[in-house]
């Protein structure tokens, strides 16, 4: 045996070429199928845990699917934003406990979300270093998103300007990195979070600015009529908060009309779920109330009747792959025909010649699983991140 | 364009489902309903009134150091922490406290106790409206906050600091609701008591040393213009002209007081003709007493000087 594995080796080696073809083959269409089912196994695991932990989201009316991608998962474009009153009417309602989200903007490639501070209590998220946001400007960030941005504590992030042509756009505004969140192994990771009252100044609802009243302004203003003053554009609007400056920073209008992306709804009971349900069931309704859950199943169902297609083509694939592979070794039977006749003739007998081409046949085999096993393992760890990359 | 990625990713793989999810409504936050609520304040009514209704069921903090004023006071990053742990944190509302505006408190344990009467807040005039850039015109004219010197809207405070804590605690529901109703005849018998000395007097200009008495003015209908003084300090000679230039069209004969006011300065009003009167608002904890001995000191000191 152990000489039959010495003859394989050699002629392997001898054709490295049609060896190497012959192992990726056959790695690759072990991995295909048990890899893509790793990967996707464990993300739609993480995915649809995520709805399942979020028992209602009441947004605008419009796709349910972008509301839940956005609201849980920090993805998918902006979706029209409801107002502060929403979040108070459901407050109102006593069914339920509203947590605001507002996901609009971003810090280079990490999601801006302001919530308030219910939100760290319902996903059990925990400062690991430093201490949770206390005031205007300051933020925490995730795991993930402290090492993309490199930051911790002390830090600063700034958000990204969301067009550098619309000078009447959300400037970019500097924020203290006060905390950075334990790993929660969720989107959470990855964002930044910051209060509701910080993402409406980077919204430009808030701002802060030197006092026009002043007597040293005088140069900064176009007009003054008793109390009424029109400051010119010159003014200077403060791009971050800082403790001196944090006085300054006001908001206009009633802040009952300002934006909130979404509303996460904890009902108190089964009951309180389905009596808030209802109330957004009217005709005139603006606003939608869903279930994410609800939403990922009916993902998944769809995805039911696709995926008969694609495990199709997957067997038709492996098949095709294996009659090829078989084709191959038959054909390098043949060709080798006069190899083994004089092996034969210099005294090896059948069960030898059959050992030596089994020995061939079975590190090829051996060696495309193990390639197989690896890969497989490795889609298991970096998979699914790169595959919620590429999703979301 | 994403859901269907989504769908097809999905289905390449098909989807197991099954993995451990967590309880819809379950939240990190837990408390032993027996224990006591803690209750967090922004000034000195707030504190009395919860500790009156609440009695052993709370403990309530007022975080403000004594020597400062609470509705200017700003807490430290550390200090706001300890309001983000409360039960309940009461706010006054009217801008006052103007910190908490740009804070972050959990908003779902906070309570605007004067956010019924919102609309009957007073606004100061004089502010300055201006307009800048491509922003629309504004103003950051402010509100006047010394809410509780009307006493019903004092009781409409106590009213929200009950429900806050029968909410935190429902199942003293019932031990709050005495305790407010009790609060809330002391409150009614206070403001009786002012209503009585002050309707003889609703023709007679008075004047503030600080613009604190607007609530109460409203309340009493009566004709109260302030200056800014402070008790403790004489005052300049641009605080008196100040008050001459008032005078000219509010002949006042009474200055009401938030403290004590210095004994020259005494003199030198009543030699000008005007009496004065210590009415103090009370906004932090008193140096003797409480909040219902502090008013009815008050009630006493003016119905005195009124009747003078």
């Amino acid at each position: 045996m152990k000489n039959a594995f010495y003859m394989a080796s050699r002629y392997m080696r001898r054709h490295k070429g049609k060896t190497a073809i012959l192992i990726a083959s056959i790695a690759m269409i072990v991995f295909l199928p048990l890899g893509l089912q790793t990967v996707v196994d464990q993300t739609t695991s993480e995915l649809e845990a995520r709805a399942r932990s979020t028992p209602l989201l009441v947004g605008r009316k419009g796709s349910p699917l972008e509301l839940a991608l956005s609201s849980l998962y920090f993805a998918a474009k902006p979706v029209e934003p409801l107002a502060m009153a929403d979040v108070d009417r459901i407050r109102d309602t006593g069914f339920a406990l509203p947590i605001p989200l507002h996901v609009r903007y971003r810090a280079r490639e990490q999601p801006i979300v302001g919530t308030s501070l219910e939100y760290f209590d319902f996903r059990a998220l925990r400062v690991a270093d430093g201490r949770q946001m206390a005031t205007l400007g300051e933020c925490v960030v995730g795991a993930s998103a402290a090492e993309a941005l490199e930051v911790g504590p002390g830090d600063a992030v700034t958000s990204s300007p969301t067009d550098v042509f619309n000078l009447a756009g959300a400037y970019p505004l500097k924020m203290r990195v006060v905390g950075v969140l334990a790993r929660s192994h969720s989107p959470d990771d990855d964002a930044v979070f910051v209060d509701m009252k910080t993402a409406w100044v980077i919204e430009g609802i808030g701002h802060g600015h030197d006092d026009v009243s002043k007597p040293e302004m005088a140069g900064q203003l176009l007009k003054r009529d008793g109390n009424k003053i029109t400051a010119s554009a010159q003014v200077r609007e403060y791009q971050e908060i800082t403790a001196k400056q944090a006085e300054s920073f006001h908001f206009h209008g009633d802040p009952a009309t300002f934006p909130v992306t979404a509303v996460l709804a904890v009902p108190n009971d089964a009951k309180s779920q389905a009596l808030l349900r209802g109330r957004y069931l009217g005709k005139d309704e603006r606003d939608q109330i869903i279930e994410p859950v609800a939403v990922m199943d009916e993902l998944v169902t769809t995805v039911v009747k696709v995926r008969s297609y694609v495990t199709a083509a997957v067997v038709l694939l492996g098949i095709s792959t294996l009659l090829m592979m078989t084709l191959v070794f038959a054909l390098s039977i043949r060709l080798r025909r006069r190899e083994m006749e004089t092996m034969t003739k210099i005294g090896c007998s059948r069960g030898t010649i059959a050992s030596l081409l089994g020995c061939e046949i079975g590190v090829v085999l051996a060696a495309g699983v193990a390639i197989a096993i690896g890969l497989t393992t490795a889609a298991h760890a970096w998979g699914p991140a790169l595959l919620r990359e590429v999703l979301l | 364009m994403r859901a269907l990625a989504l769908v097809t990713l999905f289905a390449m793989g098909g989807v197991v489902v099954g993995c451990g999810g967590e309880d819809p409504g379950a939240t990190s936050r837990t408390r032993d309903p027996n224990a006591p609520l803690e209750v967090l304040v922004v000034n000195y009514p707030l504190q009395y009134f919860a500790e009156r209704i609440g009695a052993e069921h709370v403990r309530v903090a007022f975080p403000a150091p004594p020597d400062r004023d609470p509705a200017f006071w700003s807490p430290e990053p550390e200090a706001i922490a300890g309001f983000q742990q409360a039960d309940v944190i009461l706010l006054n509302g009217a801008g006052y406290a103007k910190w908490a505006e740009r804070a972050t408190l959990p908003r779902s344990r906070l309570v605007v106790t004067t956010a019924a009467v919102k609309d009957d807040y007073i606004q100061i005039e004089g502010g300055i409206t201006h307009s800048h850039g491509p922003g629309a015109e504004h103003s950051h004219e402010g509100t006047a906050f010394t809410t509780w010197l009307d006493p019903k809207i004092a009781i409409v405070q106590a009213d929200a600091v009950r429900s806050a804590l029968a909410r935190a605690q429902p199942s003293k529901r019932a031990a709050f609701a005495a305790n407010f109703d009790m609060l809330k005849q002391d409150l009614l018998a206070i403001d009786g008591d002012l209503e009585r000395i002050t309707t003889p007097h609703g023709k007679t200009c008075l004047v503030g040393s600080h613009p604190v008495y607007q609530y109460f003015a409203r309340r009493y209908g009566l004709n109260l213009k302030s200056v800014h003084w402070e008790p403790d300090k004489a005052p300049d000679d641009t605080q008196w002209k100040e008050l001459e230039e008032l005078l000219r069209t509010h002949a006042a004969k009474l200055m009401i007081w938030e403290g004590t006011p210095n004994p020259a300065t005494v003199e030198a009003l009543k030699k000008r003709g005007i009496g004065s009167v210590p009415f103090d608002p009370c906004g932090n904890v008193p140096s003797e007493g409480d909040y219902l001995s502090v008013m009815r000191f008050n009630v006493t000191a003016l119905e005195d000087a009124l009747s003078n």
